[in-house]
């Protein structure tokens, strides 16, 4: 059967946890013999971006992507990190469609708050 | 209304409008196939929900798995790339149904494609629905007119029935589907006519000849062409008979013709390899039997605490070469309550409707028939079935006692009565003149060549001689006065003809 990176991160994160410095070198040279036995190396840098996830959401750190026309002052920008929980970490994207306001993606949800979209609503509103 | 109005009118509606923040759930496109894809994220995505990829291009989940969501796409795939981002619309998918459907062209998503502009209706049905169960169910008791003597006198349909109509191709399914919905004029039923597959060439030529008889006042056509995507071929039946069950909920009766099952189960199939599920017998899934009985299963005629209302199924079935034992064809001819038999040979010998009336069979319609043509039915299925087993031994013998010859001329004739040709649906009344006289051997000295043109003037003949006796047999009165008053007719004309 086929395992996925997913399961390969998560399996090593639960390996890895709460060890030293020298037991975390010997399980990783097993971790990455395991993976060059069962021809599964290619994958690694994907178990890496998975495991980073894993680890992130283990600890708590959010991650979020913050879309907006023009680009945001510091100031906005702490802000919405601070309504979303104490641990975040943020992209920024600029997107000029956007016209106005913000746009923020949370793993696969999407809090919508620009000018496009309002003015798609409102012209939903008027056309029904 | 003035310009000032239409002003005040905007900024009323848009300092009513309340700013609102969306929240959109969202998944990326990791691969996209011949009509398929498959979608990272969409943690809480349903099954056959409809998401929304750019560009308004709409999808259906069906595969839900562990990391991935296999999606089928309604439309143009080709321009959807890895990496889009695809919405979820919390909707399952559904049609818009209601009176506005009838006597328009859609596509299997309920769009107009006629070009006669927007379908207006305020409700929407799911194309997937729990068909209704027993305690909602009654016996089917009303008949359906086909219009069609071989079948209204032999293989009698009821309301709320579904008859299985199978045979090779050109061998007049479609034509025995359009001639039953031609006849529903003035009989209060609905119609819907689902094609499958077909060639849209073909369609308009349906179309045209439905105006033509005046038969698009009751009927809807929902088309998925041949160069549609397989997804529209395999949700078109449903969205059908999702429209079929509005009026059936509101107390009406509607006459539903697949055309055709084995095109669906194509596409199905098609569908189901691409989203790598495990192929069984001739590569269909192993579902392919559910997607066949719980489409037919939604055929139902309800109780009067339900409304009362029927959703009779006319599903037509093209098998290869005369191959009934094929996956498809067993299957569907398992679901139905019968089958309607067309045959090449019959075909091309010139009996048409290309009948096989030895093994079509009706198994419920006969409790809806009416009692003329049940009196009048009985001894013709009995004179046909001794004329097949006399047919193939008299080409052997030269010299034939009385009563075999008898058989035999009487036989030729009921084969020959029952030609008919397109669309010429014909009264249930007149049927069963036209089958008494024969039976009762009126019609024993004419020449077999002359039969056709004999039946007409005779229909001639009682219709404007016996109005009121026409009346009668029409609302299904029958004893011996109307007995007598046939048997003088058809003295009468025996006389003069």
């Amino acid at each position: 059967m086929k395992i996925s990176n997913r399961q390969f991160a998560e399996a090593l994160y639960e390996l890895t946890i709460g060890l030293v410095e020298k037991d975390l070198d010997t399980t990783l040279e097993a971790f990455v013999k395991f993976l060059s036995k069962n021809r599964r190396l290619k994958q690694g840098n994907n178990i890496i971006v998975e495991f980073e996830k894993i680890a992130k959401k283990k600890q708590g750190i959010i991650e979020i992507e913050i879309t907006s026309a023009r680009k945001l002052d510091k100031d906005i920008v702490e802000k919405i990190k601070e309504s979303f929980a104490k641990q975040v970490e943020a992209v920024e994207k600029i997107d000029e469609s956007l016209i106005g306001g913000v746009r923020v993606k949370l793993e696969d949800r999407i809090l919508d708050a620009s000018v496009r979209m309002q003015l798609i609503n409102l012209k939903k509103s008027l056309t029904t | 209304m003035s310009t000032n109005q239409v002003i005040e009118e905007l900024k009323k509606h848009i300092s009513a409008f309340q700013k609102t923040v969306e929240v959109e759930e969202v998944g990326n496109v990791i691969e996209v196939g011949d009509g398929i894809a498959r979608i990272n994220g969409l943690t809480k995505c349903q099954s056959q929900e409809m998401l929304e990829f750019p560009g308004g291009i709409m999808g259906v989940a069906l595969n839900l798995e562990e990391e991935t969501v296999g999606v089928m796409i309604l439309g143009d795939y080709e321009k959807i790339k890895e990496g889009d981002t695809v919405k979820r619309t919390g909707r399952i998918l559904s049609v818009p149904v209601g009176e506005q459907v009838i006597g328009r062209v859609l596509n299997a998503l309920g769009q107009p494609i006629d070009g006669k502009g927007e379908v207006n209706t305020k409700d929407f049905y799911p194309v997937e629905k729990v068909a209704p169960g027993v305690m909602s169910r009654q016996p089917v008791s009303e008949p359906v007119q086909t219009g069609i003597k071989a079948i209204d006198a032999m293989i009698p349909i009821g309301r709320g029935q579904r008859e299985l109509i199978i045979g090779d191709r050109q061998t007049g399914k479609t034509a025995i589907a359009i001639d039953a919905i031609i006849n529903q004029k003035g009989k209060n039923m609905k119609c819907i006519y689902v094609a499958i597959g077909q060639k849209e060439s073909k369609v308009a030529r349906l179309v045209a000849k439905l105006e033509e008889n005046g038969a698009m006042e009751y009927t809807t056509i929902i088309v998925a062409g041949a160069s549609d995507p397989a997804a529209m071929s395999f949700i078109a039946p449903y969205a059908g008979v999702s429209m079929a069950e509005y009026f059936a909920d509101k107390g009406q009766d509607v006459l539903i013709v697949y055309d055709d099952l084995t095109k669906q189960a194509w596409a199905y199939r098609e569908i189901s390899l691409l989203l790598r599920r495990p192929p069984g017998r001739e590569a269909y899934p192993g579902d392919v039997f559910y997607l066949h009985s719980r489409l037919l299963e939604r055929a139902c005629n309800l109780n009067k605490e339900h409304g009362g209302g029927s959703i009779t199924a006319l599903p037509i079935i093209e098998t290869q070469a005369g191959d009934v034992t094929a996956y498809i064809p067993t299957n569907v001819i398992s679901i139905t309550d019968g089958q309607i038999f067309l045959e090449t040979d019959l075909f091309y010998k010139g009996i048409r409707p290309a009948l096989n009336i030895g093994i079509s069979v009706s198994r419920v319609g006969g409790a809806a028939q009416t009692k003329p043509m049940k009196k009048v039915s009985g001894k013709i299925k009995l004179a046909l079935a001794q004329y097949r087993e006399l047919e193939a031994f008299a080409q052997f013998a030269s010299d034939l006692d009385v009563e075999t010859k008898k058989q035999l001329d009487r036989g030729a004739r009921v084969v020959e009565l029952m030609k008919q040709p397109q669309y010429s649906p014909m009264e249930i009344e007149d049927q069963v003149v036209a089958i008494f006289a024969v039976d009762n051997g009126y019609f024993d000295d004419v020449a077999i060549v002359d039969m056709t043109e004999m039946e007409k003037k005779f229909l001639d003949f009682v219709k404007v001689s016996r109005q009121s006796l026409l009346g009668k047999i029409r609302k299904g009165e029958w004893d011996d006065n109307i007995i007598a008053d046939l048997k003088e007719a058809c003295e009468d004309f025996v006389k003069i003809k």
